[in-house]
């Protein structure tokens, strides 16, 4: 029992040298601030404000923990106030609903990504005066009934929707007798949703019809900063940078660098991006999946390898960590009154771990620990690490359980034959009882990793470029929604299947032959002199 | 086969197990001898596997003593580990570790518990599977032997620890009819090299022929003790009766 404790206190030691290895990291950072690059934060998905490219063309700025480039109109801007404060540009790609928490957790410096000073946003952060000023619009096809709307109450029956957590969304509200549908989570989907006709149109901004236009002809805007009625607070006609609160240094400096970027500059950067944005369909000539592949091949290759070490190093951590937990939840009441309860209290703490994480979804899980550790403790988590660190932990709370099953299956026999010879608990644990409850849970284990490499895609909340958060990028890039899903679908189901294979195989190896081959299987015992047992007296 | 300086090696006095309110052992007391086979019958549910199964400490007795050598083992200050190492025991399921091969069954415990070498482990191991005729099969697995063989097995395995005393638990009840005699050969050989044994057996004649000792029980209580003589020829309760008269026809 004592030598179990250690090994959880090893445990524990280990995790706590990691995180501490990770605020030394932060510390460095913080010391180094001035020449410090400026981290700015954006979806990278949102053009022409902002979006993904695999090469630095048009002056593109390189995406933090990737090998692709950012570019887009919030780009060029965040280049003007690199420029002036001497200070790098890098681009930390992040989802929409992630950028407050990485700005206020200090995982970033600015947020500029199309984002208007809404009051309820400035509750939590900061914002500059803005680098834009917007209309705003119904996107609705050219040939459809909302096309010639011309007041608030032209959009009975409308189906309309918006992004998700975006004022626009709350726009619709006006538009009397228009359906609301449920928000969504980017403009490619909603571009996509009215092409396929599952919703009438959705609000956005000037911008997003002047970039939408030029892959698809059939749109038409419906202003609605003209309708009699429509009110909309100047705040959320803008779009600003986000500051993190008390950071007055910074947001002066950004106020007054944009100061100096004349209007006309403004329009040229902004026609700029909505000319160099990418564009759908490409190369004629090749089919589809040649197109996808060739342009976006090595980006679908390094997913898979995220996906691949996530789903690896989470299953084989996780597993260590079940079967730490497992034994520790196995062991036998001890006899002394003290150890009772050090046990009782140990085996109480696992039991929470295994019930939060088994109970609450690893999506959840990945927002409270990489942002929450951030806020609280200001460490900075490297996004793959804390992939890494969420995946194994809920994998061994799973296991645990698995693990715990599997000795608690093993025969009551062989504990029995195991005390009668003398050995101890521990001793019984590792020469015994684990071999063979690890060997039953095979199974389990192997089903945990197939688990593993389809539910990593969850951990896109916190922008880490596995294979799904990938799969999203490129479509948003190619408009071809079905087909990079599908391609994304395929390599899911191949990895998942050679695994399973690969699993089913080593299982069938270690289960051994049916019966034993004596012939063969014969050791010549070199002093084979007499059988039978001696007289001792 | 008796010492003349009779050796108490074991000695159970006022032995009583409880499973809540169920008293399963009600008042054991016996002695055995270094060098003595006793053998326990009596009918199923009687409490004999619980009464072998608190000598070497696999239940908590509920009251009594239990001396080794004349020494307590329900002190708290006692070894039970080392004291396991001495008592010996084969059980009705075999109970061979499924996942180490004949060999390795044999082997573990000497090196774990007993410390010795891992040469020495295994020439005490070869030695002992000779004997029991099983070293044919060395790096076999468990659930490749009969049952037979695996029982051979875990003789072998228990001897191997160099015990001063075996229990048999019931040994070739799980055994198909003609694996039966292989078992019991062995042990009698067993029995003749002088190891203290304690044997619960449904085997009569096996019985009278290797005890020194023949215990009957049942209901929790020793109904009644001798020699094999004196309870297979010339039994005085009417249970003992009762329990023989299914035996006598087919056995004795
Ligand atoms: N773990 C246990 N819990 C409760 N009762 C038990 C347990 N083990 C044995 N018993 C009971 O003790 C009695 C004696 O069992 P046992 O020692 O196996 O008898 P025998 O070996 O003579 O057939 C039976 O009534 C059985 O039901
Ligand atoms: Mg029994």
């Amino acid at each position: 029992m004592k030598s179990k404790i250690r090994w959880f206190s090893a445990l524990l030691a280990l995790i706590l040298s990691l995180v501490i290895g990770f605020s030394f990291n932060s510390n460095q950072t913080q010391a180094a601030k001035k020449e410090a690059p400026l981290k700015i934060g954006m979806e990278a998905n949102y053009p022409p404000y902002n979006w993904t490219q695999t090469t630095d063309k048009n002056g593109a700025v390189p995406i933090d923990g990737s090998k692709q480039y950012a570019n887009g109109y919030d780009v060029q801007i965040a280049k003007i106030i690199g420029k002036k404060l001497h200070r790098k540009v890098v681009v930390e790609k992040t989802e929409w609903d992630g950028l407050l928490p990485a700005l206020t957790s200090g995982k970033i410096d600015l947020i500029i990504a199309g984002m208007s000073p809404t009051a309820e946003r400035r509750k939590a952060i900061n914002f500059s005066k803005p680098y834009r000023k917007s209309t705003f619009v119904v996107i609705t096809s050219r040939n459809g009934k909302f096309a010639q709307a011309k007041g608030l109450n032209d959009f009975k029956g409308a189906k309309l929707t918006a992004q998700q957590g975006t004022l626009h969304y709350d726009l619709i509200k006006q538009l009397h007798g228009a359906k609301r549908e449920p928000a969504m989570r980017s403009f490619s989907a909603m571009r996509q949703s009215l092409q396929s006709g599952t919703i009438d149109g959705y609000v956005a901004e000037d911008i997003e019809y002047k970039s939408y236009k030029t892959v698809n002809p059939n749109i038409v805007a419906v202003n609605l900063n003209k309708m009699q009625g429509f009110k909309v607070d100047h705040d959320d006609s803008i779009t600003s940078i986000g500051v993190k609160k008390g950071n007055t240094e910074l947001l002066n400096q950004v106020n007054s660098i944009l100061n100096g970027i004349s209007n006309k500059k403004r329009d040229q950067l902004m026609a700029d991006a909505v000319k160099e944005q990418p564009q759908a369909g490409g190369n004629k000539k090749e089919n589809w999946f040649m197109s996808i592949m060739h342009r976006y091949g090595s980006m679908i290759l390094g997913g898979v390898g995220m996906t691949l070490l996530l789903a690896l190093v989470g299953t084989i951590v996780g597993f260590f960590i079940g079967l730490l937990v497992g034994i520790v939840r196995t062991i036998p009441t001890p006899k002394s009154a003290g150890k009772k309860w050090g046990l009782k209290i140990v085996d109480w703490i696992l039991a929470v771990y295994i019930e939060v994480f088994r109970g609450t979804p690893m999506m959840v899980q990945a927002a409270v620990i990489y942002y929450g550790i951030a806020q609280l403790w200001h460490l900075n988590l490297n996004r793959t690490v804390a992939a890494l660190v969420i995946v194994s932990i809920n994998t061994g709370a799973y296991l645990a359980e698995v693990i715990r099953g599997g000795i608690n299956a093993t025969p009551k026999g062989q504990f029995e034959a195991a005390s009668a010879i003398g050995m101890t608990h521990s001793q019984q644990m590792w020469h015994i009882i684990l071999p063979q409850a690890i060997r039953n849970c095979l199974p389990s284990i192997t089903n945990e990793f197939i688990v593993n490499i389809k539910d990593t895609s969850v951990l896109s909340i916190i922008s880490v470029s596995e294979l799904f958060f990938v799969g999203t990028t490129v479509a948003s890039q190619t408009f071809q929604f079905f087909q990079t899903y599908f391609i994304i679908s395929m390599i899911y189901l191949i990895l998942t299947f050679s695994i399973t294979r690969i699993f089913n195989f080593i299982e069938k190896k270690l289960e051994g032959p049916k019966n034993y081959n004596l012939m063969a299987n014969q050791l010549q015992v070199e002093d084979p002199k007499e059988t039978g047992f001696e007289h001792e007296q | 086969m008796n010492n003349n300086n009779e050796e108490n090696i074991l000695q159970v006095q006022h032995l009583q197990k409880k499973y809540g309110d169920h008293t399963v052992l009600k008042d054991i007391s016996f002695n055995i001898n270094k060098g003595e086979v006793m053998t326990i019958i009596g009918p199923s549910g009687g409490g004999k596997s619980t009464m072998l199964r608190c000598i070497n400490l696999l239940e908590e007795p509920s009251n009594g003593k239990i001396l080794f050598h004349g020494e307590n083992i329900l002190d708290p200050h006692f070894n039970r580990n080392t004291f396991r190492s001495k008592v010996g025991m084969v059980f009705q399921q075999f109970n061979l570790f499924n996942n180490k091969n004949v060999l390795q069954n044999c082997m573990i415990g000497q090196e774990m518990v007993l410390g010795r070498s891992k040469e020495e482990a295994k020439k005490v191991a070869i030695e002992n599977l000779q004997k029991v005729g099983m070293d044919p099969f060395l790096t076999a697995k468990p659930q490749q032997l009969s049952g037979g063989q695996q029982q051979r097995v875990a003789i072998a395995r228990a001897i191997s620890m160099d015990p001063e005393v075996l229990l048999f638990d019931e040994p070739t009840s799980a055994l198909d009819p003609e694996m039966v005699g292989e078992v019991l050969n062995t042990m009698q050989l067993l029995a003749k090299t002088g190891l203290t044994m304690v044997i619960v057996t449904h085997e009569m004649g096996f019985a009278r022929d290797v005890s020194d000792q023949v215990v009957f029980m049942s209901d929790g209580v020793i109904t009644e003790q001798g020699t094999p003589q004196q309870i297979f020829n010339d039994p005085q309760e009417e249970k003992t009766k009762k329990f023989l008269r299914n035996f006598r026809n087919n056995e004795l």
